[in-house]
């Protein structure tokens, strides 16, 4: 999907000659009931009548203008979304502001299949609007545009925008499979994997991302209504994994790569080392959120193609 | 879904009973503006379905099966017509409306139901309009449309606070109110309509079209207006002021009626004195009945005929009131002799009735030499006998007018006219009754005369050879202050208390003509505002022969320029936002700053300002330097939800507490 008029650079502020407005069903039957009410006037040669009906259609024209204006001039500040699990919905994040502070209500977002959501940005404040991104299969997903729209106040028209922003987001294999955690033989003989509870060290508290275990969560500071954090230990002695693909005994590529996702996950949340083997692909062992999400990434990929 | 910066959404959750409350006022402020109008059972019921459904909109309820609703639905259906007969028409499809309303009402849940149900209350208001449009009922039309407007604002926004959602509607509305009425001036009119209005049997006072003793009476006890007159010139003296309504003919002892509807050619009349040239405002009176002036020189509109009689009759009945300009002259004399025909109807009398009467006809016609003295010797003999104006007379036996005569003497207009032409027919004079109305109270606000029901007359006519039709009043004969005054200061016992009082204050009777001359320019210039009006408002602007092109151009003229006022108005409104609690507490941190420090730049951020502050007052840094930065990371920072406002009032009490030596 390309543009013509290129692809917006965030942020965004929407003209008027982007927007564009139609009656809402409920504007079209309120339509409907003017056009009764004009043939009724007129027939009746009833003055009042008629009076109501032109009143009620210039309403209408107000509350189109108001409608148009309510989206006129927002900010569109920032599109964002987190990489997520094949099969798990995720979240677009759209902040939407007015940069001369007038109260701005009803703003909705929507990407395609998914549905309408609405949030208010009162005045001189932001408007944050989650929108559920469909469940999609693991590797790129790419949201090549956002539709804004609102139909505040009366609900009789609705005006909307797309903002042609792409973002593309890490679609991970689904973390699954039972097999147990292979060890980095040569480097590690003789020791075992054990959990990461008991013998670590604790060493502080960072933000809750995504495949974080429960049983990691700080859920007293949550609790007292702090973010979702989760409890960090460092490991006494750094224990080394390497997860190859191709010593995964699983018939299927897929499950293989979700075998793996979950491997690396795992690792992850207990803090350990860990390396992966991919065909073509050899990331060395090490740890932390970056390197979590380069080998899931490359999961991710396995197999598509560029673009994919 | 978050609601992040501000508290704003915090009480428009999807579960406010809001739209549900505001849809019902909705309906059922339509529902009352025809309470009095459809059968009581229907507007009970009606609202009882509103008031349950109010009252269960918070806890589960129980609604009926799609079966019984579909039941329920015929049934109702078949009560309207077991009532009315029919469906069309405006009562049977108000009151077939309102039961499915309320029908509606056992289903609606979803945001579609209450959109339907604000529709409804609109359909309703519009044929409040088509029913009544007295002036007085305008602000209760004004106030439905608010609030269905408002309604719609409560449902599209799902659940907005009632003050914001009626502030809204009511700004909407007002922007609305210019281009609604260039729409009203400039629409183009139907000159007929689409299709024939259903009549509606619904009786407004008005004079019938036959007289019994009695019937009048029904009228002049009525304060209502009956019809507005503005002379153009000259106004006739009082005792000339007769409006002529239906001529009555037939007489079958108790009851006068019309002639037969065969054609007849009208009287050739010579007229005479002056032409008063006038302009009458008639009421609604669902009769067919023109009322003018004594005798009016030609039919003023293609849609009245001018008979036999001379009466005004309408081709369609006065629904919505109407105004007519006429020439009329109060003498006339008769270019031919009365034809045979005529002569023997306005002589007959059902025979051997009134046995009385036609002895003192007799003796009345041995002592006069022509028609003429036999005429004043019968109003000596009612202004001599002992006669009593009253308005509350004893039954009369079957000798009617005997009876009245010479036994009772005592009634109103009705029986006197009636007495006086049974007496003239039985002495061989063609006579008839005239009903209409007499006088008027002049409004010297609105410069016109107000004539009311409690004006209703009746008189007689005598054919004299030699001038013709002669208007002849007994009751002004016994009654010679009827003619100045209305009848209910003569008899002010027919008045009700309130009516009375407005009479004996001054200031109430000059309030009335305030309101009598507001009734005047909204029934002239806004009821009446139709096909023929509209052609002569446009010649007035000098367009002669409007085309559509013209007319299309000049509205869409009229249309860019009321957009531009919108656009402008709905832009400058949304910018006199004021800002939230956060902004001011900085800004009033930034006023304090600037008296140490350079004031700050647009472009400049709270913790480029903190910097800058720094070098001038290093002393002061640290504590400007910690609000700064609570500053931007209670705007900046990521949301705190419930904390927030109290974090923005400690920071607000911070910026106050600052002292800047």
């Amino acid at each position: 999907m390309h543009r013509r008029q290129g692809d917006d650079r965030l942020p965004v502020v929407l003209e008027r000659r982007r927007l564009y407005i139609l009656p809402t069903r409920a504007g079209a039957a309120f339509g409907v009931l003017l056009m009764l009410m004009l043939v009724a006037g007129l027939n009746y040669a009833n003055s009042l009548a008629l009076f109501l009906t032109f009143l009620l259609a210039a309403f209408a024209l107000v509350v189109m203008q108001l409608c148009h204006r309510n989206l006129l001039g927002v900010q569109v500040q920032s599109l964002s979304a987190a990489p997520l699990f094949a099969g798990s919905p995720g979240v677009l994040r759209v902040w939407l502001g007015d940069p001369a502070g007038t109260a701005r209500l009803g703003l909705e977002a929507a990407v395609e299949g998914s549905p309408r959501v609405a949030a208010d940005a009162g005045a001189g404040a932001r408007a944050c609007l989650d929108v559920p991104l469909p469940a999609a299969r693991r590797g790129r997903l790419r949201i090549a545009r956002v539709r804004l729209s609102t139909a505040h106040p009366f609900g009789l028209f609705r005006v909307w925008t797309w903002v042609h922003a792409p973002l593309e987001v890490w679609v991970y294999p689904r973390p699954l499979g039972r097999l147990p955690m292979p060890v980095y033989g040569e480097l590690q003989s003789g020791r075992q994997a054990r959990p990461a509870a008991g013998t670590d060290e604790w060493s502080g508290l960072r933000p809750f991302r995504d495949g974080d275990s429960p049983r990691a969560v700080d859920w007293k500071a949550y609790a007292r209504e702090a973010p979702l954090l989760v409890k960090e230990y460092s490991l006494g002695a750094a224990e080394l994994r390497l997860f190859d693909f191709a010593a995964v005994r699983l018939a299927d590529t897929e499950a293989r790569l979700c075998q793996l996702a979950r491997w690396v996950v795992e690792a992850e949340a207990r803090g350990e080392r860990y390396g992966l083997v991919l065909p073509g692909l050899r990331l060395e062992p090490d740890r932390g959120p970056e390197h979590r999400h380069h080998c899931l990434a490359a999961l991710a990929a396995f197999g598509l193609g560029p673009g994919g | 879904m978050s609601v992040p910066d501000t508290a704003a959404g915090a009480d428009a959750g999807r579960g406010s009973p809001r739209p549900l409350l505001w849809a019902c006022a909705a309906l059922g402020g339509g529902v009352l503006l025809h309470a009095d109008r459809v059968p009581a059972w229907a507007a009970l019921l009606a609202l009882g379905l509103l008031l349950w459904r109010v009252a269960s909109a918070r806890r589960g309820r129980w609604a009926p099966a799609l079966a019984l609703r579909a039941l329920l639905a015929l049934a109702l259906v078949v009560l309207v017509l077991a009532r009315f007969r029919t469906l069309n028409g405006l009562a049977a499809g108000t009151t077939l409306l309102i039961l499915m309303a309320g029908l509606k009402l056992l289903e609606t849940r979803t945001r579609r139901d209450y959109f339907v149900l604000v529709g409804t209350g609109l359909f309703l208001l519009l044929a409040a309009c088509l029913d009544r449009q007295d002036l007085l009922r305008v602000p209760l039309y004004a106030l439905e449309a608010w609030v269905c407007c408002a309604a719609l604002a409560v449902i599209g926004a799902q659940g907005l606070a009632p003050r914001a959602a009626l502030a809204l509607a009511g700004r909407a509305l007002l922007l609305a109110a210019p281009l609604a009425a260039l729409l009203f001036v400039f629409f183009p009119r139907l000159p007929g309509s689409f299709w024939a209005i259903p009549r509606d049997q619904q009786a407004v006072t008005g004079l019938a079209d036959s007289m019994s003793p009695g019937s009048i009476l029904s009228l002049v006890t009525s304060y209502d207006t009956a019809f507005r007159v503005r002379f153009a010139a000259e106004v006739p003296p009082p005792q000339e002021r007769y409006w002529r309504g239906p001529v009555l003919h037939e007489f079958d002892g108790h009851t006068w009626r019309r002639a037969p509807d065969a054609y007849r050619p009208r009287q050739a009349l010579h007229f005479l004195g002056t032409a008063y040239r006038y302009h009458v405002w008639l009421e609604p009176s669902r009769q067919h009945w023109w009322l003018a002036l004594d005798t009016p020189a030609h039919s003023p509109d293609l849609h009245a005929q001018l008979t036999y009689d001379y009466e005004l009759l309408g081709s369609e009945p006065v629904a919505q009131g109407l105004a007519f300009v006429a020439v009329s002259y109060t003498h006339t004399a008769a270019a031919a002799p009365l034809a045979a025909g005529a002569r023997r109807e306005d002589t007959a009398l059902p025979s051997g009735s009134n046995p009385r009467t036609a002895q003192l006809a007799a003796s009345l016609r041995g002592r006069t030499a022509s028609d003429a003295q036999l005429v004043q010797a019968a109003l000596e003999y009612l202004r001599g006998g002992g006669f009593v104006y009253s308005l509350e007379p004893p039954p009369l036996g079957a000798d009617a007018v005997d009876d009245f005569l010479f036994r009772t003497r005592e009634g109103f207009c009705g029986h006197y006219a009636s007495a006086f032409v049974v007496l003239m027919r039985a002495a061989g004079i063609p006579a008839r009754v005239v009903t209409g109305y007499l006088g008027g109270e002049w409004n010297p606000v609105a410069r016109f005369f107000v004539v009311r029901q409690s004006d209703a007359h009746a008189w007689a006519e005598v054919w004299l050879e030699g001038r013709g039709w002669t208007r002849v009043d007994p009751t002004a004969v016994v009654a010679p202050e009827r003619l100045r005054r209305g009848i209910l200061d003569l008899l002010p016992q027919g008045l009700s208390v309130s009516e009375r009082m407005i009479r004996s204050s001054p200031w109430l009777a000059y309030l009335l003509q305030r309101w009598d001359a507001a009734n005047d320019w909204w029934s002239e210039r806004v009821l009446q505002f139709d096909y023929g009006a509209q052609l002569d408002l446009l010649a007035r602007l000098g367009i002669r022969t409007p085309d559509a092109r013209q007319l299309g151009w000049a509205f869409m003229l009229a249309l860019l320029g009321w957009l531009a006022l919108i656009t402008w108005h709905v832009g400058r409104g949304g910018r006199a936002a004021r800002p939230d609690a956060l902004a001011r507490a900085y800004a009033r941190l930034c006023r304090k700053l600037a008296r140490i420090a350079p004031p700050r730049a647009p472009h400049q951020g709270p913790l480029s300002l903190a910097a800058m502050v720094a070098a001038h007052r290093p002393e002061l840094a640290p504590a400007v330097r910690a609000l700064l930065e609570r500053y931007a990371q209670l705007r900046y920072g990521p949301p705190q939800g419930a904390g927030q406002a109290r974090a923005v009032a400690e920071f607000r009490r911070a910026v106050a507490q600052l002292a800047l030596p």
